[in-house]
């Protein structure tokens, strides 16, 4: 093993005849750094594998052969090895980065980088006091010599801002030194803390507070950080990267060194500095459209959730292994993805964020990109993610609630303007430019994207023992990735090759409720694939997000714990926020899907970190003997709104038209017929947790569902028949069928499950039925105005036939499977005793088939126009898998005891049954339904009649369009003859204030307000370095006395 | 219940061809009255009749395409349908139709089946007025759904079952335990909502004769339209039996049914002869005021 003294050495002599390297010539000099940096990093490397790997202890090393206090020693302990290892490392890739501009550049910024990072590694290795104060100085003033080097007048400005604040807060670490040592006689840290009760006396506390705010001040708090934020704007990438993430790494170990100074009941005032300046620092990025000004916005906000968790976990006496993960997880995505965002930032040369839209022409990088964010925001499998995961439930368990909250938020907004801005990229229409990538500025990219991704996968196999089963979707989305070159028939041709796979491989798992989820899910899904052969070409990207989400869907059916159930959750929300994203006018709505789905997995995570169970799943919920308190009323109301999010219901709808209208056709079918399900799938868990907890108040719960169902219902019909976008119109339709079942679910009874999962299955026929042919006719008139078409049954007569089906099978009408569902939601609701709901159901099933007359009657039905002449029915490719649906519609149509009888075993084991079966007559105990007679009736007569009719007539003449009676004027253009534009007039004079937009209005206004404070506050950074300055004084002297100096 | 196939196919066809002429007469007599009232002598009460045979008896020479020529079997399948649902005597073999296949629910929900048929069949014509008609009458439809869906609870809330028969034998006995004195309030806002379903006055914007030609079937002649009026006679019978049961406790014999049947239906004339035609806004209003808060009535009564 290396002494770590070796660093220093090598820094400082390499640094000392750095010039007369440089002499000899550059490449040599510069091959001297590198290798130093090279070096260092291995040497740092060596001591985290021991520590990681074997059970090294850490050591001290003691220099000039005395012990402290006499001499400095430093320490090399995992937390050091791990941090050394970092910026040694990015120092490295830093340095190729910048290869070029060292290459033309003067000999100094190359000496003054070194010295930056020997900076860094003193400061971490360190254990005297007045030896740190030194390194900080070498790291600070290398620092902003670097960045004033250029002879740019901004960055001279920034630069000697920087020295301002920073020269301010070598003041106060000075301060504090001499204090603590006039008081306690010793400058080593260890022994300081060791004797930390000095503390108390009002000097001890000024000693301490001084030291600690001087490097608060460094980690760049909210309000005191403006001095930071033009340095981040300024400042060249490579450089910048390195000052956003080695230097803050360095001084936040420092901090993270001299935390346990501060008495415990002091730590959570330094926790609030670090959520203030998380959530403040989100905000005010939200108005940000500088694109490094933005990323210093992230920077600064990350190191304030650095500092609020290293400080509560401390505060909460958290095991230390987990604290320390918890932290370098977030240090870690934030270093990482820090690092490589601005050194995309140099790679694209653009300040604004939108003219970034340039990364669109080259996905290679737009990947990454996308990754880095998405690590950031805490997708899994990244990083943050995990930590996450366990900060929250520390925190709940805890009861720190108002902690929970702020971080998530503060997590939101991040969130928000990160995936803002992805989506502005992915979505915009700029031409391409041309973009230089050398390869010395890719590389250093790719290293740290591979990295993150290694590190990733690491994390959920070494640490939480996930086997394969969970990890399956990134599996099948890597396949997917792979193979992405291939034209789309063969893609899809191998995803349900790995659909069926992976239903073979869970079968054995499943059971009961699960395989009617499975059946919706993957059988649903298997089906609809055929229909995305009808994409063109390679059309890339989008198999792969497909298959991650419909195996997502699969893994929340066989996730055996709470965590693995919502690792799935999120990762079908990712990809199915990629796949909305892919439509053509999706920008804004994917960033409400986004947004409101992280909200919906916030609330989910903090939901299921106040229950005290650990296996929030189906799997998970038979394995453990269940107990009254193990769902609290909060874990109850988190979770439950998390779910209905997900599946719409009114009041947190308004993300849910616009994604459904503007993703691609097919995947709209996907979204309505098959994701959407997954809220439900959740909220039955939760449910069976209720059942058996028997808990006080449930029926109250379940009642208040009850309701939220059928509004969702009634909204989401009534807004149906407004619309005029057949899409838009569909998607409320979606709505309100899932309010349905949710409506079902809460009676909380055998017939009302039996109902909600009837309901299920055959939503996801006949929905992906008409959205399928919907997007068939879309494809070939190419408008989704209802009032562009008409007339289309003669051109498309299959898919006509699909959608007539498909709104009888909706709509209730006997004999087909409709009434099925209709029969058990009002014997259900009846029977449990819900008259006003089973009322107003009735009137939101009448409502529905105002749009569903619309829908058919304006597509198909009424005058065709000029310009669909030619038009062509749907390509086969749509029409198998409506026919397929119509085979199952007609089948359980025929013989409802097909799917009644075994959603009827698989609820008995929760609810005694209240249904039984005579032959094939079905008995509540209201009335019953025999589906085979009503279908051998309904065709009998019909039968019948049609024979009569057509031997009666004989032979009729077929006649042209116009060809109608018409009253004084002759019909001659079918705009004024196909009646369609604005079909129910009357119905909006009537009832449409039902429909103003109440609740787009409130988010609007929640959004509007979050937008001008942000704006607002902003108005602090005049970028005038005294005030800045004055900042600083005013931060120090109130903090001072909120935390109770004297 | 154990009735062959065979009879039991040609019982239902016995009993629908009786309904099928009181059905036809009713309508007959209500178009006298109707012209009695404005002063007209008007015409026999087999007017009907006459008229079907005679449009039967045309040439049917045109179709605008497939859904137009099922248009009109779509409605009448319906119609009967409907009526094969309901039993319509009480202990009757001859006339206890398919009521074996369901409840109230199924006799409610298939009442759509004709309208919905109708209303593709008159959409494929491609008349901007059967278009028009259809939009109102569906809106209409939907608003006195309500007050029809909101008694019809109540009275499964009163009997506990959805079971027509039962309800019927729950009548019996006495005129005071038919519903329409045990449950006033259902009743009635049922017989509002029944002004609605049956389109006279003042809801009968939907086929507006003066206004658009003659709504929904606009483009529908010979065959096609013998075939919706036979279907006119059937259907409202088959309302008029279902309310029958439902509130004035059912019929255990003919000639109840005829009298029962008669009088509610006087119920609709009367009110159609006196009031003038609503705008669609305005009925949809009406509805779901009304009548809405008296079922709603019935139901907290009952429910309390």
């Amino acid at each position: 093993m290396v002494n770590p003294i070796m660093i220093f050495i090598l820094f400082l002599g390499t640094a000392f005849l750095f010039a007369l390297f440089d002499k000899i010539h550059r490449k040599f000099s510069f091959a001297i750094l590198q290798l130093v940096l090279l070096i260092n990093t291995f040497i740092a490397g060596q001591w985290l594998y021991k520590f990681v790997f074997t059970s090294q202890t850490p050591v001290m090393i003691f220099t000039a052969g005395f012990k402290p206090p006499f001499s400095i020693n430093l320490r090399m302990g995992l937390e050091e090895a791990f941090i050394l290892f970092a910026v040694n490392f990015v120092g490295l890739l830093s340095a190729l980065y910048l290869s070029k501009s060292f290459k033309h550049s003067k000999v100094y910024p190359l000496v003054l980088y070194l010295m930056m990072i020997m900076g860094v590694n003193g400061i971490v290795m360190t254990r005297d006091l007045f030896n740190l104060f030194v390194f900080l100085e070498i790291s600070s003033i290398s620092t902003y010599a670097l960045i004033a080097l250029k002879e740019n007048e901004q960055r001279l400005a920034s630069g000697f801002k920087y020295m301002i604040a920073s020269g301010l807060a070598s003041v106060f670490f000075l301060l504090g030194t001499i204090f603590i040592y006039h008081i306690t006689g010793t400058l080593n840290i260890d022994q300081i803390i060791t004797h930390k009760s000095f503390v108390i006396t009002s000097l001890g506390f000024l000693s301490v507070f001084t030291l600690m705010m001087s490097l608060i001040i460094e980690l760049k708090p909210f309000p005191a950080n403006g001095w930071a934020l033009d340095v981040y704007q300024t400042t060249t990438s490579g450089v910048v990267s390195i000052i956003a993430v080695a230097n803050s790494a360095g001084v936040f170990y420092a901090f993270y060194k001299l935390l346990p100074l501060i008495p415990h009941n002091q730590l959570l005032f330094i926790a609030g500095i670090g959520i203030v300046s998380f959530l403040f620092s989100n905000l005010i990025a939200i108005k940000q459209t500088d694109s490094r000004r933005l990323l210093g916005y992230s920077s600064i906000a990350q190191i304030g959730l650095l500092i609020t968790v290293t400080a509560l976990t401390r505060y909460l006496h958290v095991k230390s292994s987990t604290s320390l993960f918890i932290i370098s997880s977030i240090f870690l995505s934030n270093f990482i993805a820090k690092a490589g965002l601005f050194w995309i930032a140099g790679i694209i040369k653009k300040t604004h964020i939108k003219e970034w839209a340039i990364l669109r022409f080259k996905p290679g990088l737009l990947i990454i990109f996308g990754v880095f964010i998405f690590a950031l925001v805490g997708i899994p499998p990244f990083p943050n993610f995990w930590a996450k995961w366990d900060l929250i439930r520390f925190l709940a368990l805890s009861k720190l609630h108002i902690w929970i909250i702020l971080i998530l938020l503060g997590s939101l907004l991040e969130a928000f303007y990160l995936f803002r801005w992805f989506g502005s990229i992915v979505r915009s229409e700029q031409n391409e430019e041309q973009l230089l990538q050398p390869a010395y500025k890719t590389v250093p990219i790719i290293i740290f994207f591979l990295l993150l991704i290694i590190i990733s996968i690491g994390i959920p196999i070494h640490i939480y023992q996930f086997d394969i089963l969970p990890l399956l979707p990134i599996v099948g989305l890597l396949i997917l990735s792979i193979f992405d070159f291939l034209p789309s028939k063969l893609k899809a041709i191998i995803s349900m090759i790995i659909i069926a796979g992976y239903t073979l491989y869970i079968y054995p798992v499943l059971s009961g409720v699960s395989l009617v989820f499975a059946f919706i899910f993957l059988a649903g899904s298997f089906i609809q694939l055929i229909a995305t052969m009808s994409r063109k070409g390679t059309d890339k990207g989008f198999f792969p997000l497909l298959v991650g989400m419909i195996l997502s869907m699969g893994s929340l059916l066989v996730a055996r714990s709470s965590l693995e159930f919502f690792f799935a959750w999120e990762l079908m929300t990712i990809t199915a926020y990629m796949l909305v994203l892919r439509g053509r006018k999706a920008e804004k709505p994917a960033l409400l899907f986004i947004l409101f789905s992280l909200a919906g997995a916030y609330l989910l995570l903090s939901g299921l970190s106040y229950a005290h169970v650990i296996n929030f799943s189906l799997v998970g919920l038979g394995t453990i003997p269940i107990s009254a308190h193990m769902l609290p009323i909060t874990a109850f109301i988190l979770i439950v709104v998390a779910f209905l999010i997900k599946v719409g219901a009114v009041g947190f709808h308004i993300w849910l038209p616009g994604s459904y209208a503007e993703a691609e056709d097919d995947t709209t079918s996907f979204m309505s017929s098959i994701l959407s399900k997954t809220g439900i799938f959740g909220m039955l868990i939760l449910l069976l947790f209720l059942l058996k907890m028997n808990m006080h108040h449930s029926a109250l719960f379940t009642s208040m569902l009850g309701w939220i169902g059928i509004f969702t219902v009634f909204f989401g019909s009534l807004m149906a028949i407004f619309q005029e976008d057949v899409k838009y119109l569909l998607a409320y339709s979606s709505m309100g069928q899932l309010g349905y079942i949710v409506l079902c679910m809460a009676a909380m009874s055998h017939l009302g499950w039996v109902s909600g999962l009837y309901l299920a299955v055959n939503h996801l026929f006949f929905k992906a039925m008409i959205l399928l042919a919907v997007a068939g006719v879309i494809s070939r008139v190419g408008t989704r105005n209802m009032y562009e078409m008409g007339g289309l049954i003669k051109k498309m007569p299959y898919s006509f036939i699909s959608v007539l089906i498909g709104i009888i099978a909706l709509s209730g009408v006997p004999p087909l499977s409709g009434f099925g569902a209709k029969w058990l939601i009002y014997t259900a609701l009846l029977e449990k005793g819900w008259y006003f709901r089973a009322g107003l159901s009735f009137f939101a099933s009448a409502i529905a088939f105002l749009y569903l007359f619309r829908l058919i009657h304006t597509i198909f039905l009424g005058q065709p126009k000029p310009q669909h002449q030619n038009v062509k029915e749907a390509s086969p490719f749509f029409l198998i898998p409506q026919f397929l649906f119509i085979f199952a519609i007609m089948a359980i149509s025929m013989f409802p005891n097909l799917i009644i009888k075994p959603l009827s075993t698989f609820i008995n084991p929760y609810f005694a049954s209240t249904i039984q079966w005579q032959g094939n007559t079905l008995y509540s105990s209201l009335g019953y339904w025999n589906g085979n007679l009503v279908m051998y009736v309904t065709m009998g007569v019909f039968m019948l009649l049609l024979i009569w009719l057509i031997i009666s007539i004989g032979r009729v003449q077929k006649v042209k369009q116009f060809n109608i009676v018409f009253a004084a004027e002759r019909p001659f253009k079918p705009t004024t003859t196909h009646f369609a534009h604005n079909f129910y007039a009357h119905y909006k004079r009537a009832l449409g204030t039902f429909v103003r937009p109440v609740t787009t209005g409130f988010w609007n206004g929640v959004g509007e307000w979050i937008s001008s404070a942000a704006g607002s506050i902003r108005q602090i950074y005049s970028g005038n370095g005294q005030t800045y300055v004055l900042y600083i004084l005013l931060y120090f002297i109130v903090l001072y006395f909120i935390m109770g100096g004297k | 219940m154990d009735t062959p196939l065979v009879l039991k196919i040609l019982y239902s066809l016995i009993s629908l061809a009786v309904i099928t002429i009181w059905g036809l007469s009713l309508g007959g007599i209500v178009r006298k009255i109707y012209a009695r009232v404005q002063g007209r002598i008007g015409p026999p009460f087999w007017q009907p009749f006459i008229d079907i045979i005679k449009t039967y008896g045309k040439r049917t020479a045109v179709t605008h395409g497939i859904m137009f020529f099922l248009g009109p079997v779509f409605r009448i399948a319906g119609g009967i349908g409907t009526y094969l649902f309901i039993p319509a005597i009480l202990g009757s073999t001859i006339f206890s139709n398919f009521s074996v296949s369901g409840d109230v629910l199924l006799v409610m929900y298939f009442i759509f089946f004709g309208q919905l048929g109708m209303a593709l069949g008159a959409g494929e014509s491609g008349h901007p007025y059967s278009a028009i008609g259809v939009a109102r009458g569906l809106a209409q439809m939907t608003a006195f759904e309500v007050p029809f869906a909101l008694s019809i609870i109540a009275i499964v809330i009163q009997y506990h079952t959805l079971n027509i028969t039962t309800i019927v034998l729950a009548q019996q006995g006495s005129i005071l335990n038919w519903t329409l004195f045990t449950n006033p309030l259902a009743t009635i806002a049922a017989l509002i909502a029944l002004l609605g379903m049956n389109m006279h006055n003042p809801f009968s914007v939907v086929l507006a004769p003066q206004e658009i030609p003659i709504g929904p079937p606009t483009e529908f002649h010979g065959s096609y339209l013998a075939l919706m009026q036979t279907n006119r006679g059937i259907f409202n019978a088959a309302k008029l039996v279902l309310y029958m049961n439902l509130f004035f406790g059912g019929a255990t014999n003919i000639f109840a049914l005829i009298i029962k049947t008669f009088s509610i239906y006087m119920i609709s004339v009367v009110v159609g002869v006196s009031f003038p035609r609503f705008r669609t806004d305005q009925s949809i209003k009406f509805f779901l005021f009304v009548p809405t808060l008296i079922a709603l009535l019935a139901i907290i009564i009952l429910v309390l």
